[in-house]
């Protein structure tokens, strides 16, 4: 273990580590096959800085004025004790009136040390089960520990409510409007996806004091503001379908000692800071170094990868710039200029198999395409 | 203004040079890596100096128009009598209206509601630092001090909460029902305070409304919500939890008196309430 780490240390260089969060693992889980952002999370690379330093600034972040915006909203649904959230609980869960409970687990005595709000957490949650007495039915920022890789990150669900004939809920609070029953479909997803991962660690916190997985309830509820107002509502989001998808995904995600051995083996991203702390390493280097890295791009990294610009720029001429649907259609080929000479015959491959049976395909495409713009491809 | 600004400072003037240096070699590819990196460090660099305004912000009067007007225009202090008031003594009157600890934004909304002033919460932090430092210079010095509430479990300071030194011990004491307690209480506590008003006011009206909201059976959808019902609502619920709460606060006040003086009134940090054994 010390060997890995040492080597993710090395990989990383002198700048300080960044964690895995819910964002991060969502991110991962859905590309679970990139190497290149399996290390540099692993390691704990900030992305963002080394992405602008190889010229390849990140197209997003979160702005100031929106996380301004979500922490205002979530101050604002937990003021005094929770309780503009406890009366959505009680609409939503039917939560019996007495269950009124709410536990701070921002800080243990004033530490917020993260092994020790861990361990408080953990014991606090599994009180909540086991004893027989009321002991909690909101659980403020809670922390919990999901490993990932092979790594542990810790993770923070903004509510953890139990219900007491029921189960635990993950409650997400987000800053994203609702209008008229209507929100961003791609922000409820990603916020689904970043619920599934704090159910799966709160099932894994819970196992170890023998306690079944049920108990944490796959559906999740997500607070947003209502309409135009700053009123809050409550959605219940179903995550069964992201928490097999996780499952897999997160099984899958290579160990991180495999990956690390295909490394070259001095390889670092370090920015080689000199004594004022300003950078002295060649933005090509590192962009090399980087390349050295295995990628694999699809354009839906764009919405959650910082080094997306870098990776795509990299992908230029393949398939999978095309998106998923298009490279998985196109049979498995990995670059644009070679499906177009089987699609124009130019290339025939000799043995049966996939490439032949692809080929065959394109080629029909091509026909057809030909036959109704009535000019070659 | 932090160390980390000065060390930030050093840091861009030094990418600056070097952003210069590589300029003028025609190194485009490292000028442009390094610009990133000084456009970082300056985005840092404004962020820590919003947070120190808006600490060092929190120093300063609340408004400029107050302070000469000491001297004693009588009008004007009939028009704004609380803004004349030192902030502990706002904070005060806003906690000795609710009687239960409260959070600074709460207070802020109950002094505008019944005092007709408001306060920065931000200067209430420093509040609270003062307090303790006052006490220990000088213990019971002052006839009250705002000071913390405490989390029941571990006797440490709950986040956010302030108190008065001189109420029971356990009425400041936080067990994981005494925020919804709380709430009902200073619902209670608000809803008799505006039926004390000779006529209503829209701050305390709005007020009235946030508590309204979040009580089982109380209709908010009318214009005016009615006082009584508030009342009883809120005397239902609170009839539900309260046995339990005391309960876990007489414990812990029982626990508290076995800390030093400033600990009782402030709270014991991490790994030192072990005094009580």
């Amino acid at each position: 273990m010390s060997g890995t780490e040492a080597r993710l240390a090395r990989v990383r260089g002198r700048a300080l580590p960044r964690s895995h969060n819910a964002r991060t693992i969502a991110a991962l889980a859905a590309n679970p096959g990139c190497a290149r952002r399996a290390i540099m999370d692993a390691a704990g690379v900030d992305k963002q800085r080394i992405a602008a330093y190889t010229g390849y600034p990140a197209p997003f972040g979160q702005s100031r004025f929106a996380l301004a915006r979500g922490t205002a909203f979530e101050a604002q649904v937990k003021a005094s004790g929770a309780a503009g959230l406890l009366t959505l609980l009680r609409e939503h869960l039917d939560l019996p009136i007495p269950e009124a409970h709410y536990d701070d687990l921002n800080d243990v005595g004033g530490n917020t040390d993260l092994t020790v709000r861990y361990a408080a957490t953990r014991q606090k949650l599994a009180t909540a089960v086991t004893s027989a007495a009321d002991a909690g039915t909101m659980f403020d920022h809670p922390l919990l520990r999901l490993e990932v890789g092979g790594r542990h990150a810790f993770l923070e669900p903004d509510l953890i409510a139990f219900q007491l004939r029921g189960r635990f809920h993950v409650v997400e609070i987000k800053s994203f409007a609702v209008i008229d029953g209507q929100a961003d479909g791609d922000k409820v997803a990603q916020a689904a996806i970043q619920s599934a991962v704090y159910v799966l660690a709160l099932r894994q916190a819970l196992a170890g004091h023998g306690v079944a997985p049920e108990t944490v309830a796959d559906e999740t509820i997500l607070v947003c503001p209502k309409d135009f107002s700053s009123q809050p509502a409550a959605t219940s989001v179903d995550v069964r379908k992201q928490l097999t998808v996780l499952r897999r995904q997160l099984s899958r995600i290579a160990r991180i000692d495999d990956l690390l051995g295909q490394l070259p083996p001095g390889l670092t991203l370090d920015l080689d800071p000199d004594g004022a702390g300003v950078p002295q390493r060649k933005p090509a280097g590192l962009a090399a170094a980087i390349r050295a890295i295995d990628a694999r791009y699809a354009p839906e990294c764009l919405n959650t990868c910082e080094m997306c610009f870098l990776c795509r720029d990299e992908a230029r001429g393949t398939t999978a710039r095309l998106g998923r649907a298009a490279r998985e259609e196109l049979g498995g080929v990995e670059d644009v200029p070679a499906v177009l000479r089987l699609a124009r015959g130019e290339h025939r491959p000799e043995e049966e198999g996939d490439l032949a049976e692809a080929a065959a395909l394109l080629r029909s495409a091509a026909a057809l395409r030909a036959e109704i713009l009535g000019e070659a491809v | 203004m932090g160390e980390p600004v000065v060390e930030l400072e050093r840091r861009i003037a030094a990418l600056r040079t070097a952003l210069r240096m590589a300029a003028l070699a025609g190194e485009k590819e490292q000028a442009r890596a390094l610009r990133a990196e000084l456009r970082a460090a300056e985005r840092a660099w404004d962020d820590l100096l919003a947070e120190d305004e808006a600490g060092a912000g929190a120093e300063r009067p609340a408004g400029t128009a107050e302070s000469p007007a000491g001297t004693g225009e009588g009008a004007r202090v009939t028009e704004r009598p609380g803004a004349l008031m030192p902030l502990r003594e706002q904070v005060h009157e806003a906690l000795s209206l609710l009687t239960v600890p409260a959070a600074p934004r709460l207070l802020a909304a109950v002094h505008e509601a019944f005092f007709a002033s408001s306060f920065p919460t931000a200067r209430v932090t420093s509040l609270k630092r003062d307090e303790e430092r006052s006490f220990r210079l000088a213990p019971y010095a002052r006839p009250y001090y705002i000071c913390a509430a405490l989390a029941a479990d571990r006797l440490a300071p709950s986040r956010g909460l302030l108190a008065v030194s001189t109420w029971p011990a356990e009425r400041r004491m936080i067990g994981s029902l005494s925020p919804r307690v709380d709430f009902l209480v200073s619902a209670i506590r608000v809803a008799d305070a505006i039926g004390r008003l000779p006529a209503g006011s829209l701050p305390a009206d709005r007020l009235l409304r946030r508590f309204a909201a979040n009580i089982p059976g109380v209709p908010v959808h009318s214009a005016t919500v009615d006082l009584r019902m508030v009342v009883q609502a809120a005397q239902a619920e609170l009839e539900v939890h309260q046995a339990a709460d005391s309960r876990v606060r007489r414990a812990a006040a029982r626990r508290v008196r076995e800390l030093d003086d400033v600990q009782q009134l402030f709270g014991a940090r991490f790994g030192e309430e072990r005094v009580s054994g």
